[in-house]
């Protein structure tokens, strides 16, 4: 369904990312079992020599390469010396609290998009296409952190009507909603104006097309031939933008995780980054590369259930 | 071009913003290392009061634009740069070198800049002119792409074929027939990535992860996040620096609109 062209690329990013990971800690100045386990760590002498003997570091480069890949492919990420844990398990147990907040945003921002970008874009000189434009144009503009320190302050602060932190007080659905409300809405925002400008342009572009002068021309209605003939193949560009942005996005809901002091990864690789954390941040940036190669195969299939000339190529 | 209000609008608050890196001491009396009493409420001598260490918060923002403005422009002419290159070759040469040369951008699009930014500047030591290094060498992509596809048409107009007949070699071509051709899409492409880079700038020096040495916006929105400011409802500690980073990069993204006829379109990366 999707071309091998476009999945030996994927591989291949994904694959620079972890001979990034490899050489970086070895290429650096210092010793480099140092730069693996991270800087202001107290580790006895024995376990030095253990982990220098496990890593292998006075064998041929090629050969650390390849055990370092056998690694990987049994999830084995590394050890974290400053929190004392797997860091494949920490990261695991952090990953779902930030794909759930990811997750929920980047659908409902580009729903929201969605809609109010073929409107915009289909009667582009009304007041509200204005609006609305200058809108995304300014949050677009914003970084995510200044954004969420805003609602922050005034939400929660200001009118008390959400909660300052965490994502729960009891683990009921009630809790959790109520605390990830203002998170999830500053996200919404700012997916949903990434994505609105992009629709926007779309739908002024697929409106000068001929057959949707023909529709006119038969007789249908301005609404109807917009949400029944140019919305789908206007709606293309977006799915390309939301897997393109999704690792832009991802690092966004890192940001705006630190404000409201959210558990996730965006907190896990603060504290890795003041703590000198390496294993911790080589997994995350390994992570979060696979998770955008796998959205992004995502997309192009939906892009080939949705368009059937890329279907019919095949 | 296209001039509009909000492009001029745009274009004053960028030289204003220019203003404030070149020429610094007409904004401000005092300098970034001059200390008052800290946690000062706005008054006659500080406008917006000072911060946890007492420097003036006024002067912060003044020299703040200097780091902002650097790394925006300076990575952005870079990868403007690389993209040109890039795209100039595919466009122009087509088949294979086309074909490895696009494939090799679309294998950078797909790497999550942000976090490996994060991992560089953790292991490298963090500083301005890595900033700008990575930022540039990292985000060509979508400039590469529309050079390419413009690159693609130019090659088969008149005055190209011409060029060729008479016997330039492609260099020449490329660097004198498509090339002046190219100046309209490349400038507000140069601007937008100019606007990224600084908001990834803003991004990064909250984290910590820009320059130690030096204030920037970024820095001092976390500096106040971190001591208290916010807590203590301090407004004029954090608010103005935000309202720069995203005031600077709205004047720098509206000059991009002067350039479209077209709807505004923006993609930042």
């Amino acid at each position: 369904m999707i071309p091998a062209k476009k999945i030996v690329r994927y591989f291949l990013s994904f694959f620079a990312v972890i001979t990034l990971n490899f050489v970086l800690p070895r290429a650096m100045p210092g010793d480099p079992v140092m730069n693996l386990i991270g800087e202001d760590v107290y580790v006895s002498e024995t376990t030095l020599a253990e982990i220098r003997s496990d890593l292998g570091l006075d064998r041929p480069f090629f050969e650390q390469y390849l055990n370092y890949l056998w690694d990987l492919i049994h999830f084995d990420l590394g050890h974290s010396y400053h929190l004392h844990r797997e860091v494949s398990e920490i990261l695991f147990s952090r990953m779902e609290w930030t794909l759930l907040f990811v997750g929920l945003s980047v659908i409902l921002g580009a729903f929201i998009a969605l809609i109010l970008g073929a409107l915009a874009g289909w009667d582009s000189n009304s007041k509200m296409s204005r609006v609305l434009s200058c809108v995304a144009i300014w949050v677009s503009c914003t970084p995510p952190y200044f954004l969420a320190i805003l609602f922050l302050y005034f939400f929660a602060f200001k009118l008390g009507l959400f909660p300052f932190r965490g994502f729960y007080d009891t683990l009921t659905v009630g809790s959790v909603a109520h605390h990830l409300f203002l998170p999830i809405t500053v996200m919404t925002l700012f997916t949903a104006s990434r994505d609105f400008l992009v629709m926007r342009g779309s739908v002024y572009q697929e409106k000068q097309n001929l057959y949707v002068l023909y529709a006119k021309a038969k007789g249908l209605y301005g609404k109807s031939i917009l949400f029944k003939h140019v919305l789908q193949n206007a709606s293309l560009p977006l799915i390309t933008l939301v897997a393109l942005d999704f690792g832009f996005l991802f690092s966004g809901a890192l940001f705006i995780e630190i404000i409201f002091s959210l558990n996730g990864m965006g907190q896990l690789i603060y504290n890795a980054i003041m703590a000198r954390d390496y294993p911790i941040l080589q997994g995350a940036l390994l992570l979060i590369a696979v998770s955008v190669v796998l959205v992004n195969l995502a997309a192009d299939i939906l892009y080939s259930l949705i368009d059937p000339r890329v279907r019919s190529k095949q | 071009m296209n001039w509009k209000k909000p492009e001029g609008i745009g274009l004053f608050l960028l030289v204003l913003f220019l203003g404030m890196a070149f020429m610094p001491s007409i904004f401000t009396s005092y300098e970034p290392q001059e200390y008052f009493t800290p946690y000062g409420e706005p008054s006659s001598e500080h406008l917006l009061g000072t911060n946890k260490m007492g420097s003036d918060i006024v002067t912060e923002l003044v020299y703040g634009a200097r780091i902002s403005l650097l790394v925006g422009f300076a990575s952005a002419v870079l990868s403007t740069f690389i993209g040109i290159l890039i795209g100039l070759f595919a466009g122009y040469f087509r088949g294979g070198v086309d074909e490895i040369l696009m494939g090799f951008t679309d294998v950078v699009l797909i790497i999550p800049k942000i976090p490996l930014i994060i991992v560089l500047a953790a292991f490298l030591k963090p500083g301005v002119w890595l900033l700008i290094l990575v930022l540039g060498v990292l985000s060509w992509e979508s400039l590469a792409r529309v050079v390419r596809s413009r690159a693609l048409q130019l090659r088969e107009t008149g005055f190209v074929l011409s060029a060729r007949c008479m016997g330039f070699g492609p260099l020449h071509i490329m660097v004198s027939d498509i090339f002046p051709n190219l100046i309209y899409i490349v400038i507000p492409k140069f601007m937008l990535s100019t606007a990224s880079a600084m908001l990834s700038e803003a991004s990064l020096s909250f984290l910590g992860l820009a320059d130690p040495g030096m204030d920037s916006w970024g820095s001092m929105i976390a500096d106040a996040f971190n001591n208290g400011g916010f807590i203590r409802e301090m407004w004029w500690w954090y608010l103005p620096p935000g309202l720069c980073i995203t005031l600077c990069i709205l004047a720098v993204v509206s000059i991009s609109f002067a350039f479209e006829d077209e709807e505004p379109r923006l993609n930042l990366d």
